[in-house]
């Protein structure tokens, strides 16, 4: 009788239980299918790993929020808590607040008559100074934080580009000291780069140029004249955009190489400091070419157009193949992915430009065929996931290790959050907690660290002992033998008295 | 002696890797090795690369452990033991070679045993090295297979009673026989699987009309 109530009971426990976990499930679930798009990062062995949302799609910025179309934007900029649209088509620059009200226009330059004309690029420095790069006009224009003229920066004087090549600036980013940079068509040199008083300097951070060495051989030794002419000129590569970060540090993507260039290795993301060279820290396992998979299929490649950075060195690269997002920390390993072309609702067509607020809280994605901005609030998991990362960054282990452990209960496979905790170990001397989280993290560079102190720390413990146990060891051999020897001494003595 | 004459052949091995043009001459002419211990060495080779596998820490194994096969080192070592020695026997016995089947799997069997001697012992070093000493790691297991291939090298110059060059020009001939059977052999495993199928879908065939 007891035993079938106790049978009834659990099974009535069950079932509530089976319920319990089903419902959650079906509303975790529910959660996930009404995303339009799935996160996952890329793990130590180059495997897709799907992991909880980092960023939810929330909103929609258009026309009816505006209060008039864009037509076909290509810049999105923020600063402070107002976003900038460079509205080509329009030939406008609309300066809005995060929910999309309209607070002011900008659609000339000096005076009424000297109009914009299609602007491609938006840049606003810390002091509010807009910077727009009229594409059409082939000038980079400055505004005063009141919208106000100041200047107009014109082409470049300089015999280094051609009379015949058209210039017209398409990006600008201003640094800290007031150094102007621009993207321009057709020059493939780096970036133009001007003084703070608007003279040019030079070009900066041309892109590498990449010839096989096959290729220079044939070129150079083998091939006659004419072949020489017919062969197509080896150009470098250009830049698709650029963001100065707050050490002001220029990420620059890059979106129109080969898929032989692409499969050959080719970076397509660089941090330049100020002499132009790329400091893009690449410490993953894999590199920073956006999704993976296409490196085995050859095909379908990631490609760049925008790029935004934390000041912790973070940085989220947009890519207009898929729609995809994908943010990196500062060593280059996948943070996460999220994002897709579609036609669902919170689903790109063709994303051109992405901001991100203060403190990461919302991303802001301007699509040029859906002529509207989608906007992409945080998760709790994402803001713990950025917020260990940040807070690492300024020198709060503590913080860092409690968020890194709420990352875990949202994510268990996450090889960020272990090494996070591993080195948190590691600084507070717990070396054999430090080793099992590196190896949980599959990382061998700070694994070998803690074990060359886990190892020291052993052998200070032990080697007295082991020491001493080895001369007590010794001398007790030693001295059996001896005994042994002497005893054979003795019977010898006796043998040869025995004999006599 | 204690051990008796039976246990010789095990022991031999050492005198070999050591001596090798000594050893592999008497291996041969004096018959101090046997068919027996060349096979255990290989069986030992195959069980050191298994260990090595799964037994190295962290730090120095690249693979994934929960992806390891020990049939793929099972397959790898006795597929190339058996067609390096089947390779050897087709090129010596058209060159003159004075070695028979059985001296050359003996002679490579114990040619084998400086992979188990360094990369054993390998296993437990990396235990307690960190990747900044990984420099010594490495460069002993260069040396044991470098040992192990000069030692297949001088195996067949004294099986064979070759010169130092006809042996390196064997060598080469050896290497590109292999690559022939090998093709040889996957071209007949395809063309047994059409075969195969050809008779399946024509059984088929019969069978639904």
């Amino acid at each position: 009788m007891g035993y079938q109530k106790l049978l009834c009971r659990s099974l009535a426990a069950a079932l509530a239980a089976g319920v319990l976990v089903g419902g959650v499930l079906t509303e975790a679930a529910e959660v996930r299918a009404e995303m339009p798009y799935d996160t996952y990062s890329y793990n130590y062995w180059g495997e897709e790993v799907q992991e909880p949302h980092s960023y939810l799609y929330s909103r929609t910025i258009s026309s009816k929020e505006l209060g008039s179309s864009l037509n076909y934007p290509s810049d999105l900029f923020l600063r402070d808590d107002r976003l900038y649209i460079a509205d080509t088509g329009n030939s406008r620059i609309l300066i809005t607040d995060f929910s999309g009200n309209l607070l002011s226009e900008i659609t000339y330059a000096d005076g009424e008559a000297d109009r914009l004309k299609e602007p491609q690029g938006v840049f606003v420095t810390k002091e509010g100074h807009i910077y727009v790069a009229d594409t059409g006009n082939g000038r980079i224009v400055e505004y005063d934080e009141n919208g106000g003229f100041i200047r107009s920066i014109g082409r470049p004087v300089t015999t280094l580009i051609a009379d015949s090549q058209v210039y017209s600036p398409t990006r600008v980013v201003v640094d800290g000291a007031g150094r102007i940079y621009a993207i321009a068509y057709g020059i493939n040199m780096g970036l133009v780069e001007f003084s703070a008083s608007g003279d040019f300097q030079g070009f900066m951070g041309a892109a590498r140029v990449s010839v096989s060495m096959f290729e220079y051989i044939w070129k150079n030794y083998f091939s006659t004249e004419a072949q020489k002419q017919r062969m197509e000129t080896i150009i470098p590569t250009e830049y698709s955009n650029i963001f100065a970060d707050n050490e002001d540090f220029i990420y620059a993507t890059i979106n129109n190489l080969s898929d032989e260039d692409l499969a050959g290795g080719a970076d397509v993301v660089r941090r330049l400091n100020p002499t132009g060279v790329d400091v893009l820290r690449r410490l993953a396992a894999y590199p920073i070419i956006g999704d993976l998979a296409s490196t085995t299929y050859g095909y379908d490649w990631s490609s760049f157009v925008d790029i935004a950075a934390t000041d912790y060195g973070c940085y989220f690269i947009l890519d207009d193949e898929d729609g995809k997002i994908f943010a990196y920390d500062n060593d280059g390993n996948s943070l996460f992915v999220f994002g897709r072309n579609g036609v669902r609702e919170g689903n790109f067509q063709k994303p051109v430009s992405l901001a991100v607020a203060d403190e990461e809280k919302t991303i802001f994605v301007l699509d040029n065929t859906l002529n509207s901005i989608l906007v992409f609030d945080i998760t709790d998991y994402g803001s713990h996931l950025l917020g260990a990362i940040r807070k690492n960054n300024l020198g709060d282990a503590e913080g860092s290790t409690r968020e890194w452990q709420e990352v875990l209960k949202y994510n268990s496979n996450s090889e960020m959050a272990y090494i996070g905790l591993g080195k948190t170990n590691l600084t507070e001397g717990k070396y054999k907690e430090a080793m099992e989280y590196f190896e949980l993290g599959n990382n061998r560079k700070y694994y070998s660290k803690a074990f060359s102190y886990y190892r020291k720390e052993l052998m200070e413990r032990y080697l007295t002992k082991f020491v001493i146990t080895a001369a007590v060891v010794f001398l007790a051999v030693w001295l059996v033998k001896k005994g042994l020897r002497g005893r054979r001494w003795v019977g010898e003595i006796r043998c040869y008295m025995e004999n006599r | 002696m204690l051990h008796g004459k039976s246990l010789d052949p095990y022991k031999y091995v050492f005198h070999v890797i050591l001596h090798p043009i000594d050893g592999f001459w008497d291996l041969k002419r004096e018959k101090r090795g046997s068919l027996g211990a060349a096979l255990l060495f290989v069986a030992l080779t195959i069980l050191t690369l298994a260990v090595e596998k799964m037994g190295t820490a962290f730090l120095f194994n690249p693979n994934r452990l929960s992806e390891i096969n020990v049939m793929v080192d099972v397959i790898t070592v006795i597929l190339v033991y058996v067609l390096w020695c089947v390779a050897n026997w087709c090129t010596t016995s058209l060159m003159d070679g004075k070695g028979k089947m059985k001296d050359i799997l003996i002679a490579v069997g114990y040619a084998l045993f400086p992979i188990v001697l360094i990369r054993l012992p390998m296993v437990l070093l990396s235990h307690v090295i960190i990747l900044d000493e990984g420099a010594f790691y490495y460069m002993l297991g260069f040396i044991s297979y470098a040992w192990a291939l000069a030692l297949v090298f001088t195996a067949t110059m004294m099986t064979h009673e070759y010169t130092l060059s006809k042996t390196v020009f064997t060598c080469a001939i050896t290497v590109i026989a292999m690559g022939i059977i090998l093709f040889i052999g996957l071209l007949f495993f395809n063309v047994i699987s059409e075969i195969i199928t050809f008779v399946s879908t024509v059984y088929k065939e019969i069978r639904f009309r």
